[in-house]
């Protein structure tokens, strides 16, 4: 059955996503051009320049690494930490446990910037200033109720009979974690680390004031690229690659980002 | 749970007092402290850059917030339901939410570039000039626009992906009922929405309040003062080393976060109360 209205909502759609994408457009462009002059290369011309000296510039590769290395470690942290509590949160009812969520959601809206100040001189004093380790650290700041939410959706559809049965059995919590919970609850993993990643790639304020010297991220890489004479066609070069390890990750949880998970259910 | 809490503690709570530490105090260097109490706070409750600064960042996030969330879930319910065009239409929306935030406006100033920017070259031809530099209201829609399209794609995807726990059940019986458009959006839709939606209005209400990294880069607050946010004070107190200023400063906004987060808790245990009834 064809509805008159399908057309319409398919050119809403396109509509849409050609704005989305027309920035885009340009930034590709841009990126595939010679924006100032390099041997060989006139400018305007079409070439691969650009790409060829994010690979050429050291500080420009490491701060792709940086980024990877931290978003990751973010990752591993914030998952393992949030999976408990938001077993918790899903499955018992104790004191204080408003309180708790009021205080998670209160982190995750607060404002890097003002944190950035005292965590600066903290982490100063805990030796993490310039490190990929320290950058990890200030975004579980609001990694980890994102995360919590999201696996919380998920364990509230696991049946309470699976855990009750796997007790019966004899495993222990943490046997019953890896064994069960996490096998069943694998795509929750997923969109959390997604989400993980998406608001730790693309976090500034903290990636900034952590850094003075080194472990310099992307972002910031492509700050220090803008000067008198900025050389467009190499940020926007940038600018694509840094989307690359994004669109990898959502390639992987595609299908799981629309199958669906209730978020805010406490 | 334990460990949760103790990296929060560290990351979060530790610097909290620190910054109400610091607020009630005169600070030269670190180390040399002299107490002055709530000196700080009254001179921002009574300097009028403070309350302007609140009604733009105020104002700015309702213009934000009421073309954000009504485009974001139209277009979530014209998302197709199945088939292989449904990854593809996500993986397109989600783009824009896997950039920094400090390289959009740097795309965006390009785009709107009259020589080499296609949206600039457009307007040029039709006759257009954005004058984002000196003109307040052109600035405003340059910001506007540009935190339009970095998080709409945030509120569709949220929005398409509870709708899409919606059993196929639910629209036949609608269908049977006879039931329009509208009204399968009202009693359908809409309830299964609500624990999503007030999610996203938490998020990018606070984010749009708070807005630094992207309308910094667009015009630095001008021209003369027109997009001075409150993020934006806070940060020139802190480059400019005025700890203690800036310290109350960030004081005053973490109780105004926590306001918000108090009330959409308060907001979020109620319509749960209603989903139980």
């Amino acid at each position: 059955m064809i509805k008159p209205a399908t057309t319409y909502r398919a050119i809403l759609v396109t509509l849409f996503l050609a704005c989305v994408l027309l920035p885009f457009v340009q930034v590709l462009t841009l990126s595939l051009q010679a924006t100032r002059e390099h041997p060989g290369v006139l400018i305007g011309d079409f070439s691969w320049v650009n790409y060829q000296n994010i690979w050429l510039r050291p500080e420009l590769r490491a701060s792709i690494i940086n980024s990877i290395l931290y978003v990751l470690l973010n990752i591993a942290l914030s998952i393992p930490v949030a999976l408990p509590a938001a077993y918790a949160f899903s499955r018992y009812r104790f004191m204080g446990d408003q309180h708790l969520f009021l205080m998670f959601i209160a982190f995750r809206i607060t404002p890097p910037i003002v944190l950035s100040l005292p965590l600066f001189q903290l982490f100063a004093q805990l030796n993490l200033i310039n490190s990929v380790a320290g950058i990890a650290l200030a975004h579980c700041l609001f990694n980890i109720p994102i995360t919590i939410w999201i696996l919380q959706g998920f364990i509230d559809a696991v049946p309470r009979e699976v855990d009750e049965s796997a007790f019966i059995d004899g495993y222990s919590l943490p046997r019953f974690f890896l064994k069960i919970l996490i096998p069943m609850i694998k795509p929750g993993i997923g969109v959390a680390a997604f989400f993980c990643f998406m608001f730790s790639w693309i976090e500034v304020v903290f990636a900034r004031i952590l850094t003075v010297t080194s472990g310099k991220p992307i972002s910031m890489a492509i700050n220090a690229l803008f000067g008198f004479t900025t050389d467009m066609g190499l940020i926007m070069a940038m600018t694509i690659v840094s989307l690359l390890p994004g669109l990898v990750l959502i390639f992987f949880v595609r299908h799981h980002l629309s199958r669906g998970f209730q978020i805010g259910k406490m | 749970m334990l460990p949760a809490l103790s990296i929060l503690f560290l990351v979060g709570v530790i610097p909290l007092f620190t910054v109400v530490n610091h607020s009630l105090h005169d600070i030269f260097t670190l180390p040399e402290k002299y107490w002055v109490g709530g000196e700080w706070y009254q001179e921002i409750i009574s300097s009028s850059r403070f309350w302007h600064s609140l009604g733009r960042s105020t104002f700015f996030s309702l213009i934000v917030l009421s073309i954000q969330i009504p485009l974001g879930i139209f277009i979530a319910l014209a998302l197709p339901r199945r088939g292989v065009l449904v990854s593809v239409c996500l993986v397109i929306t989600a783009l824009p939410l896997l950039l920094p935030w400090n390289i959009i406006p740097g795309i965006w100033l390009s785009l709107i570039n009259p020589e080499t920017g296609i949206v600039g070259r457009l307007m040029q031809s039709a006759g257009i000039i954005l004058d984002w530099k000196f003109n307040a209201v052109h600035t405003w829609i340059v910001i506007v626009m540009l935190d339009v399209w970095h998080w709409t794609s945030l509120v569709v995807i949220l929005c398409y992906s509870s709708l899409s726990t919606i059993a196929l059940p639910y629209y036949q019986a609608a269908a049977i009922d006879a039931a329009s458009r509208l009204q399968v959006f009202r009693y359908i839709q809409f309830p299964r929405m609500r624990s999503v939606l007030l999610m996203v209005l938490l998020l990018r209400f606070m984010d749009s309040f708070m807005i630094y990294t992207e309308a910094f880069r667009i015009n630095a607050g001008g021209p003369h003062f027109a997009t001075h946010f409150l993020a934006i004070d806070l940060a020139e107190e802190i480059n400019a080393f005025n700890y203690g200023p800036a310290a109350a400063r960030s004081v005053v906004y973490f109780l105004m976060v926590l306001c918000v987060a108090w009330a959409f808790k308060t907001a979020l245990f109620a319509s749960e109360k209603q989903k139980v009834r």
